[in-house]
C-alpha cells in the first residue's frame, strides 16, 4: 500500500539480515564457550572465531591477522590514530592529518591526540566534498605520524581517493587510515592492492548487528592498545572475544561484497530517480556533493527556504525516515560540521535532509518520497513567505 | 473512528506540568507528538536543572516513550539566545530587572514553537502552564498559587485560539496526582523549577560577567546615594542590584533601607525607606492586549510583579503600546523591565514591561534609562 513506512537511514543503521541471524544463533545457544578456554568448548567458540576472522579477511583482500574485531567503528577509529600517534610519537612524529569532514569518532581521537601534544592538521576541501590534493601534499611530510581520511562521506557519500592517497602517505612514511564504514560494500577495498594501514568496518552498517566492527591493521604496523587486560587478540584488544557478533560480521560482510555489484547497480537507479524526481519538482534544491564521485546510497539535500528540523519532523510523521546534520546527545539536530567545511551558506546548511537508501529501499519508497517531500517543502516555503 | 484525530504539538520540559499535560491529552484522544526545546548549550554540567537540561530532555523523552507518543527535540538555541538571552543581559546593562520568562513565551513558545507545530500539520499547542484559556480568553489557573498568566501576557493575541493548557484546570497536588495515576513515576515528584533556566544556580551576575566585555559600566563600581543625592557607599556594579533589595547595602540607618532606583547614567544605586519604595502608579510599554484594547478610566485589577497580590487600578493614558496606570492604594518595589498585567476578574486584558513608576511622594516619574 501506498503509505507503508519508508527507511531512508541506511546509513545510520541497516536491519540485522536473516542469514547473519541465522549465523549467530548456535553462539547464543549450545556454542557458547569462552575462545580463550583450551577445554571442548572452548575450542568450538576459538574455531569459530578464527573462522570469522578469515572470513572477514578475505573480504577486505587481508590475512587473518590482521583482522582485529572491535565493539564497533568508533572503536577501531579510536584504536587506528590514538594506537599509531601513540606508538609514533617516540620517533619523533608529531603530526596528525585529517579532513573536516570526518566523523566524529575521527576529529575527537584526533583532538584527544592532540590534545597529547599532536599537532592537528587538517586538509582543505574542495566545494565539492573532495579532498583539496594540493594540500594533501603540503600537509602531508615526514613529520607525519598518522593520516586518516574517510574513504566515503557518511553524510554527502562522496568518495575520496584513497588508494592514490594512501601510497603518496606511505612514500613520507606515514601511516594511513581510512575510515570506510561507509564505503564497505560501495567501493572496491582491496589491502594487497592498496596501500592504506588501518581500515575501519562497522558492521550494523550491513546487516550485522549493532556493537560488532573491525580495524584491519596491515601487519607489521605496530600500535599502542586503547584498553589493557587480556592477551586476546595479540594484546592489541584484550576482553573476551564478542564469538557470535563476530561470526555475523564475517556472514554480513560475505554477503555485502557477493551481493555489492548488483546492489550497488540497484540504489544508484533509485537514488538517481529519487533526485531527478525532487529536482523535476524542486528546480532550486541543492545535492550537496553531486559534482563528484559518490557512493550510491546517500543523498543530501537542501531546499532553501525550509529547515530540516522541521521537514524531518513532518516526514517522520508521515512514516518516512531520514536524516539531518549529525544529532547530539540531547537529539537536537546540530549544523552539519561537513557542509560547513565544504563552505555551504548556514541557512542552506540547516536545510539539509539526508536519504540512505538500501536493502529496505524500493521502486514505491522512492514513489512516495517524490509525493510527500516536495510537497512539504512547498507548505514549509508558504508558511516562511507568510512570515 | 472516522473523524481524524486532531494533532497537538505539546512543549515538554520533562517537568510534571508539560508532562501531565501532554498525558492527559492522549487520555483525551488527540494525535499527541511531543517536543523538547534546546534552548542553551548544555555544554557545561548542570544536574538537576529543573529545565532545558540534558536531564530534562531525557526526562520527557521517557515520558513520551511510556506515552506512545513521538518525541522530538527542537534546537532553538539561536533564537532564544537572540529574543530572550540577549535581551537579558541588555536590559541589566539600562539599570532594569529583566523578565525573559515573558519573552520566552512570546517569542519562543508562542511564536517560534508555533511554527514548528504549522510544519507537521498540528492544529493545537500545548504547554504545562497553569492558566486557562475560556473562549478565546486567556485566564488565571485554578491555582491561583501557580498562576502563571503573569508570564504570558505578550503572545500573540490570535495563538489563543490555537492553545492547549490541559494543567490550568488543576492545582498542582491534583497535577501531581494526575502523574502518580497515569503511573508517571519518572517526574511526578520533581521539585518546581523556580529560577531562570538558563541562569546555574541563580547567579545571574555570572551570566552578566560572561556576556558584558570587562570594562561593562553596569558591572563597574559606582555610588550608592540616596534620594537626595548624598553619596553613603560605593557599590560593585549596578547590575547586581534590583528595586526592593536589602542585601549588599551600607547599614547603619534608623530604619531598613532599600534600593528604590537604578541609574545607569550616573552608574548610582540610590537608596530609601521602606515608604520611598512604594509607588502609586507606572508607565508601561511594549503594551500587548488579549482582549479589545481597554478605554482610559477603565478600573482593573493589576499585578507587578509574580506572587505579588493584585492591585485595584485605573487606566490613566493609552498612547500606542504605551500605557500609564494610577493605582489605588500604593505598590512596594514596582520595577522597570519587570511586567505589569492587566485583569477584568479571571481574564487577563493584556500587559506590558515597566518603564517607570510613579513614585508616591514626588509623583514625578523616576525614569529608569
Amino acid at each position: 500500500m501506498a503509505n507503508d513506512p519508508v527507511y531512508l537511514d541506511h546509513a545510520a543503521t541497516t536491519p540485522v539480515r536473516e542469514e547473519v541471524f541465522e549465523a549467530m544463533k548456535p553462539f547464543y545457544g549450545p556454542r557458547f564457550g569462552n575462545p580463550s578456554s583450551t577445554h571442548r568448548w572452548g575450542r568450538e567458540a576459538r574455531a569459530a572465531l578464527d573462522e570469522a576472522r578469515e572470513r572477514v579477511g578475505r573480504c577486505l583482500g587481508a590475512r587473518p591477522d590482521e583482522i582485529c574485531f572491535t565493539s564497533g567503528g568508533t572503536e577501531a577509529d579510536n584504536l587506528a590514530i590514538l594506537g599509531a600517534w601513540r606508538a609514533l610519537k617516540a620517533q619523533g612524529r608529531r603530526a596528525v592529518v585529517t579532513t573536516p569532514i570526518e566523523h566524529k569518532a575521527i576529529l575527537g581521537a584526533v583532538h584527544q591526540a592532540a590534545h597529547e601534544g599532536a599537532e592537528e592538521r587538517f586538509l582543505s576541501m574542495t566545494p565539492e566534498g573532495t579532498v583539496d590534493v594540493t594540500s594533501f601534499n603540503r600537509l602531508v611530510d615526514d613529520d607525519v605520524a598518522v593520516c586518516s581520511m574517510m574513504w566515503v562521506n557518511n553524510e554527502i557519500g562522496t568518495i575520496q581517493p584513497v588508494p592514490e592517497l594512501a601510497a603518496k602517505a606511505k612514500s613520507h612514511g606515514a601511516l594511513f587510515h581510512t575510515d570506510a564504514v561507509q564505503a564497505f560494500g560501495k567501493v572496491p577495498i582491496d589491502a594487497q592492492k592498496q596501500q592504506f594501514d588501518f581500515l575501519t568496518i562497522s558492521g550494523h552498517k550491513f546487516g550485522a548487528p549493532k556493537g560488532i566492527g573491525a580495524l584491519f591493521i596491515r601487519r607489521g604496523v605496530h600500535l599502542e592498545p586503547l584498553m589493557h587486560g587480556g592477551t586476546q587478540d595479540r594484546g592489541r584488544r584484550p576482553g573476551t572475544e564478542n564469538v557470535a557478533a563476530a561470526v555475523g560480521l564475517a556472514r554480513a560482510a560475505e554477503l555485502t561484497v557477493e551481493e555489492c555489484e548488483a546492489h550497488c547497480a540497484r540504489l544508484a537507479k533509485l537514488r538517481d530517480r529519487l533526485e531527478a524526481g525532487i529536482l523535476a519538482k524542486v528546480p532550486d534544491a541543492v545535492i550537496h556533493g553531486r559534482g563528484a564521485p559518490r557512493a550510491p546510497h546517500v543523498t543530501n539535500i537542501s531546499v532553501p527556504g525550509t529547515d530540516s528540523e522541521s521537514l524531518l519532523m513532518a516526514l517522520d510523521l508521515r512514516g518516512i525516515a531520514a536524516s539531518g546534520g549529525s544529532a547530539c546527545q540531547s537529539g537536537s539536530i546540530e549544523p552539519s560540521h561537513v557542509l560547513r567545511a565544504l563552505g555551504v551558506r548556514p541557512d542552506v546548511a540547516s536545510a539539509a535532509v539526508r536519504m540512505s537508501l538500501g536493502s529496505l529501499t524500493t521502486d514505491a519508497s522512492i514513489d512516495r518520497v517524490i509525493e510527500v517531500f516536495p510537497a512539504l517543502v512547498a507548505k514549509a516555503r508558504q508558511l516562511a513567505a507568510a512570515e | 473512528m472516522t473523524m481524524p484525530r486532531e494533532r497537538v504539538l505539546v512543549a515538554m520540559s520533562g517537568g510534571v506540568d508539560s508532562s501531565v499535560a501532554a498525558a492527559m491529552l492522549v487520555e483525551q484522544g488527540y494525535d499527541v507528538v511531543g517536543a523538547t526545546m534546546k534552548l542553551f548549550c548544555h555544554g557545561e554540567d548542570v544536574p538537576d536543572r529543573p529545565c532545558c537540561s540534558l536531564d530534562s530532555v531525557n526526562d520527557a523523552r521517557r515520558v513520551c516513550e511510556q506515552l506512545g507518543i513521538p518525541h522530538y527535540v527542537l534546537n532553538l538555541e539561536s533564537k532564544f539566545g537572540h529574543d530572550v538571552v540577549d535581551n537579558f543581559v541588555d536590559e541589566y546593562s539600562r539599570g532594569r530587572t529583566p523578565i525573559p520568562c515573558v519573552r520566552c513565551n512570546t517569542f519562543t513558545k508562542f511564536r517560534d514553537f508555533l511554527k514548528k507545530a504549522d510544519a507537521i500539520d498540528a492544529r493545537w499547542i500545548a504547554t504545562g502552564h497553569y492558566a486557562r484559556v475560556i473562549a478565546g480568553e486567556l485566564c488565571r489557573g485554578v491555582d491561583e498559587n501557580k498562576d502563571q498568566t503573569y508570564f504570558l501576557w505578550g503572545i500573540d493575541r490570535a495563538v489563543l485560539a490555537r492553545m492547549i493548557l490541559p494543567v490550568g484546570g488543576l492545582d498542582k497536588a491534583q497535577t501531581r496526582a494526575r502523574a502518580h495515576s497515569m503511573g508517571l513515576e519518572v517526574i511526578a515528584e520533581k521539585p518546581e523549577s523556580q529560577e531562570i533556566c538558563f541562569v546555574p544556580d541563580g547567579d545571574y551576575a555570572r551570566i552578566l560577567e560572561q556576556r558584558l566585555p570587562a570594562d561593562a559600566p553596569a558591572l563597574a563600581r559606582g555610588p550608592i546615594i540616596t534620594s537626595s543625592g548624598v553619596v553613603v557607599g560605593e557599590h560593585n556594579g549596578f547590575a547586581r542590584y534590583t528595586i526592593g533589595q536589602r542585601r549588599g547595602l551600607p547599614g547603619g540607618y534608623a530604619s531598613p533601607m532599600y534600593v528604590i532606583a537604578i541609574r545607569p547614567q550616573h552608574r548610582a544605586v540610590v537608596i530609601g525607606t521602606r515608604d520611598e519604595l512604594l509607588g502609586n502608579g507606572l508607565i508601561a510599554r511594549e503594551v500587548n492586549w488579549l482582549i479589545d484594547a481597554p478605554r482610559v478610566g477603565e478600573r482593573v485589577s493589576v499585578r507587578v510583579r509574580h506572587r505579588a497580590p493584585l492591585a485595584r487600578a485605573e487606566i490613566v493614558r493609552i498612547d500606542g503600546d504605551e500605557l500609564e496606570i494610577a493605582l489605588d492604594e500604593p505598590v512596594s518595589a514596582i520595577t522597570p523591565g519587570q511586567s505589569v498585567v492587566l485583569y477584568d476578574r479571571e481574564r487577563v486584558v493584556g500587559g506590558g514591561f515597566i518603564e517607570s513608576a510613579r513614585q508616591k511622594r514626588t509623583s514625578l516619574p523616576v525614569l529608569a534609562a
